[in-house]
Parts: structure tokens; C-alpha cells; sequence
């Protein structure tokens, strides 16, 4: 794959920060470039740093240094600052599905993309993960698989570049994580997906791992 | 939802009526809050205006003439009466006395005025303030009796035949004593009497000075009143006591001058404790929605936008309660008008501007400070430690 294909590219990136009066790194010196239509497994123990990674990659935690690409340009400043570029390229599915309670499948996945062309692409997708018929559902009606499968629709909306997905099949039994891991796999194909997890049988779905320890890159 | 010519969903599933709609529940404590306040604060309000719309409906008689009297003498000399027809603005003038009609207003009491004009000088008086006679018959010359437009007659109780002042109770501060004959309607709240009565020497009627009323040329009334008050003795001292439309103007305003500070800060005060409470109210409904805001943030939404969002959403609970309160203000102030004010010839203004306005701050600081509150704990949140909490 060449560079023109990266999507998304940690240089050296490290994570530092204060926790009550303990000082923490979460994340050294990581490098990782992800191109388009590649998936990219990072495992590891608990505390490893996976989810602060994945943070990173987002815009969501602005890395201590190190710089993160995302199509090539810095994402500069945290959470906010980087929002807009978020909301259009980045799509995140979290272990927890996050849904806002008072509004319905269809209104979550388009909250932040209230666009008529992401509408239709949450149709099409509605039908192809099997919840077309919940779109006009509220989350509280929902099982378990379909809260995370909305999540997904959501995560899918805006038509990303990337797919930041952490422990998407966590608190899933095997079927239905199965079921959403290849939901996921296959509408991720035109973007670069990384995915945080501890659950191996999933690694069949990726391309690659990363293994991270004590938020050290450590080889395969 | 459906997309917009731009391509843009509506309605937007951010939209502060779709919160509304399905937050019914949550929405109804801050809308009453609203409400209340805003209902209690027209009901407050609106009632002041009685004041100014009373004492106006009573100087209405007088302001469509102009009172002389002397200011450093009892009583006009023939050197005053000639310097007074010299006014070059004047039409006519006629000598008249006039005693006060207790009156009750909302709060305390007011005074109508009883003039006594002669006879002959009735019909002109009457055609100028705009009064007819509807029942009844005028005074009879010499003799007690008094004409009395209905508003005071229904404000006082009294019915044909009745008999009021000093002599008749102790407590009423007209002189003398008067017999009710005769009912007038028209614009102008006033009573009339017989000068001839009015003026006996023995009488106690007699103390009270008698004054001229003005009538000015048609159109001439500025100059007529400015020639009348320019009039001065060799010292340059004024010497008459002028009474026109400005002046009782002037003294309605001096008499409620305090009122607007006081109903400002009334207003002030109570929209600052609503703002707090709609805002520590907000804050309690912000603390249940972290995870929805933590999640927005995640899934790139700027604060800026979720604070507009919420203030969007607070100003519609607020202008929602505004809108009932003020519904229900004006319909109890109306009520309130109709049933117990105009029966005691009270008279206020509905609606009234003022508590509109003024109440407005109420839903308008509410959202200012709710906003800014809320503002200030989404700048400080951090959605990765809402989703670590909640993955946890």
C-alpha cells in the first residue's frame, strides 16, 4: 500500500497524564499507520493502552508528543478542536453503545450527520445489519445486539474514513459479537478500521495486529 | 424526518422540540416555574396601572379646561379679573368652586372632582368635558343638590336620593352636604352642584375659594394656559395658580414617580431568583445527560453547538411557561378587573405593556444564566472519561 492510501498515521505518538497525584503513560512512542480498506487489530492486557491509542487516533486525547495524521493533515488540539474532523471522517463504535435514550435508532445515527445522504446510506445499512425494522425504535426496546448494532449504523453514518471501534463485542455473547464483528468488517471495506479488543477470535477478521503492553508496542 | 431544500434533516434530531416533545415530564416543573412566576408577576404588575388609569379618568374633567386661581390673594379683584381678560387666547370664563368626592382607589382612596357652576354657564361647562345628564334632573338653583357621573355613583353605592358629605358623616371630607339627583355619562369622572348653593355666606361651602374656569379659543389652548401662568405682580412673583393638562400630568407622574423602580426591582428580583433556580434545576437535568453530551462530544459535536443546544432548549421550557403564565396572568388580572375593580370605579389597563415587557426578563435571564452555567461544566467535560466510566 503506498502513502497516498494512509489514512490515518501515529508518529512516535506518547500519552502522559496526572491521575489524582499519580503520574501515568499510557502510551510510548507508538507508530502505526493504517491505510484505507486495511483492518488493524490492537490486543492486549487490560491497561495496556489500547483505548488510550484509540483515543489518540480520534482527536479525542491530544498526544503528549508524537503527531497523529489523519488523511495526511495533523490533528491538532483536543476533543474539540478536533470535532469537525471527527464528526465527517471518524466514526467510533464503543463497548457500550451509547445510545441517547429519548431518540430513536434512525435520529442517533444522524444526529451528528442530519444530512438527506446519510439518511439514505442508514437505510441501506439498516437493512444489510438487520435493524431496518427498529429505526424507528428508542433504545430502551432494544437487546443487547441491536443497541450495538445501532451503534454501528451510527458509527457508519457519515460514511468515515476511519472506524475507531473499542471492544465492540465485549458485552455480547459470541453470535451476536460474531455477527456485529462481520457487520463491521464488511462496511468497513473503503475505510481504514482500527479495532481495540481482547477477544482473539476476532483477529481472523483483521489483517494485522498491533500488541501493545504497558502502552508499549511489543512484537507479535 | 425529511431533508430541506439544502439536504439538511428536519427536523433536526438536536432539535429543542423534539427534546421537548419526548420529555414532557422533565420539561413540566421548569414550564410551571416559568408560568407562576410570570402569572404572579402580571398580577402584581398590572394592578399599579389603576393608579395613573384612575387619577387620569378624574383629571380628565378638569384637563379639558384650564383652573385659574389666585395665588397670592383669597379671592379675584377686579384689577386680576382685567388682567385675566386680557388674555388674548381666552374665549370665556366663567367663576366656579369645586369641593372633592372621595373615591376609592386600589389601594387607598382618590378624589373626583364636584364642581359648582351657575346656571347659566352649565350647558357650555358640560359640552366641554364631554358629560350629558342620563337620569335624573339637573340641581335645582339654591339648592343641595348634585349631579353625578355613574362611575362615581356606582363606586360609592349611592342610588338617586341619597344624601353624603361632612354633614351626613363625619368621615367624608366633602363639605357640607349633597343629595344625589341626577346621573351623568360621558368621559370626564366628575360631579356638578349649584354655585348659588355652593356660595352661601353662612355656608361652610363658603370657605372653599372660588376660582375661574378658562375656556381657551379653539386651538389656542397653549397660549391661553402660557399667558395665564407668564402673569406676575411689579416683583415678577406669579400670581395665579394655574391648573391644565400639563400640570395634572405632571403631578399624576410625581405621584407614581417611585413606582417604575420599585416594579423594576421587584422584576429584577424575582427573574435573578428564577434564573438560579431554572439554572440549579438545569444543571440537576445536565448531570443526567452526561453520558448523551459526553457521547456527542465523542462523535465530533463542538460545545459551542451542544450549548446552544441546551439553550435552545431552555429557552423554550422558558418562553413555553411564559407564554402560559402570561395567560393566565392576563385572564386573572381581567377577571380580576371586571369582577372587583370596575364595580368600585376603579379602572385598569388590560393588557398592560409594563408586566409583559418586564416579565420577559424572567424566560430571557433564565436562559442567560442556565446557559452559562452549563456552558462553563460542558467546557470542563471529557468524553473519553464519560465512555471509560460507562465501559468500565
Amino acid at each position: 500500500m503506498t502513502d497516498a492510501e494512509t489514512v490515518i498515521e501515529a508518529r512516535g505518538v506518547g500519552l502522559s497524564y496526572r491521575d489524582g497525584q499519580r503520574h501515568v503513560t499510557a502510551l510510548h512512542d507508538i507508530d502505526l499507520a493504517v491505510a484505507r480498506g486495511e483492518r488493524v487489530a490492537l490486543v492486549g492486557p487490560s491497561g495496556s493502552g489500547k483505548s488510550s491509542l484509540l483515543f489518540v487516533l480520534g482527536g479525542l486525547r491530544r498526544p503528549t508528543h508524537g503527531d497523529v495524521l489523519l488523511l495526511g493533515r495533523s490533528l491538532v488540539g483536543g476533543a474539540d478542536a478536533t470535532a469537525d474532523v471527527r464528526r465527517r471522517h471518524v466514526g467510533f463504535l464503543f463497548q457500550e453503545p451509547f445510545l441517547v435514550p429519548y431518540l430513536t435508532v434512525r435520529e442517533n445515527a444522524l444526529a451528528h450527520v442530519p444530512t438527506a445522504e446519510a439518511s439514505e446510506r442508514v437505510e441501506a445499512l439498516a437493512v444489510s445489519i438487520g435493524i431496518a425494522h427498529l429505526l424507528d425504535e428508542r433504545p430502551h426496546r432494544l437487546s443487547g445486539g441491536e443497541r450495538q448494532r445501532a451503534g454501528l449504523l451510527r458509527a457508519l453514518a457519515a460514511g468515515p474514513d476511519l472506524i475507531l471501534a473499542d471492544e465492540p463485542t465485549a458485552s455480547l455473547d459470541h453470535a451476536t459479537g460474531r455477527a456485529v464483528l462481520d457487520a463491521l468488517a464488511a462496511h468497513a471495506r473503503d475505510a481504514a478500521l482500527v479495532v481495540a479488543t481482547h477477544d482473539l477470535s476476532m483477529l481472523d477478521a483483521v489483517h494485522r495486529v498491533l500488541r501493545l503492553a504497558d502502552g508499549r508496542q511489543t512484537p507479535g | 424526518m425529511t431533508a430541506s431544500s439544502s439536504g439538511v434533516l428536519r427536523p433536526s434530531p438536536l432539535s429543542a422540540w423534539l427534546w421537548l416533545r419526548r420529555h414532557p415530564r422533565q420539561a413540566a416543573p421548569l414550564v410551571a416555574i416559568q408560568a407562576l412566576v410570570t402569572a404572579l408577576l402580571v398580577m402584581i404588575i398590572t394592578p399599579t396601572n389603576a393608579f395613573r388609569a384612575t387619577s387620569e379618568a378624574y383629571a380628565e374633567a378638569l384637563a379639558r379646561v384650564t383652573i385659574a386661581s389666585p395665588l397670592r390673594q383669597f379671592a379675584f379683584d377686579d384689577d386680576l379679573l382685567a388682567r385675566l381678560d386680557a388674555n388674548p387666547g381666552q374665549a370665556e370664563r366663567v367663576e366656579a368652586k369645586m369641593f372633592w368626592l372621595k373615591m376609592p382607589m386600589i389601594v387607598g382612596q382618590g378624589f373626583a372632582p364636584l364642581i359648582a357652576v351657575p346656571d347659566d354657564a352649565r350647558d357650555a361647562f358640560l359640552e366641554r368635558v364631554g358629560a350629558r345628564l342620563v337620569e335624573g334632573h339637573w340641581p335645582r338653583p339654591g339648592t343641595d343638590d348634585a349631579v353625578l357621573h355613574d362611575s362615581l355613583i356606582t363606586a360609592r353605592g349611592f342610588r338617586l336620593g341619597d344624601a353624603f358629605g361632612r354633614l351626613e358623616d363625619p368621615a367624608d371630607p366633602t363639605p357640607g352636604r349633597f343629595v344625589v339627583v341626577g346621573r351623568l355619562e360621558g368621559s370626564a369622572r366628575l360631579g356638578i352642584v349649584d354655585h348659588a348653593y355652593a356660595s352661601r355666606p353662612a355656608s361652610v361651602l363658603a370657605r372653599t375659594p372660588p376660582f375661574q374656569l378658562v375656556y381657551a379659543k379653539a386651538g389656542r389652548e397653549a397660549e391661553s394656559d402660557a399667558y395665564l401662568r407668564d402673569l406676575v405682580d411689579d416683583e415678577g412673583r406669579s400670581l395665579l395658580h394655574v391648573v391644565d393638562r400639563a400640570y395634572l400630568a405632571e403631578r399624576i407622574d410625581e405621584s407614581l414617580a417611585n413606582l417604575p423602580v420599585l416594579l423594576g426591582f421587584i422584576t429584577a428580583a424575582v427573574a435573578l431568583v428564577v434564573a438560579l433556580v431554572t439554572s440549579l434545576l438545569a444543571v440537576v437535568a445536565f448531570q443526567a445527560r452526561v453520558d448523551e453530551f459526553g457521547l456527542q462530544l465523542a462523535v465530533g459535536h463542538r460545545v459551542r453547538t451542544l450549548v446552544r443546544k441546551l439553550a435552545r432548549e431552555t429557552a423554550l421550557v422558558a418562553t413555553l411557561g411564559w407564554a402560559i403564565g402570561l395567560g393566565i396572568g392576563l385572564t386573572s388580572v381581567t377577571l380580576y378587573r371586571d369582577l372587583v375593580l370596575e364595580p368600585k370605579g376603579i379602572l385598569m389597563q388590560v393588557p398592560d405593556m409594563r408586566p409583559i415587557l418586564l416579565s420577559l426578563l424572567v424566560p430571557t435571564l433564565s436562559t442567560v444564566v442556565a446557559s452559562f452555567v452549563i456552558a462553563r461544566r460542558l467546557r470542563g467535560m471529557d468524553p473519553v472519561s464519560v465512555i471509560q466510566r460507562r465501559g468500565a
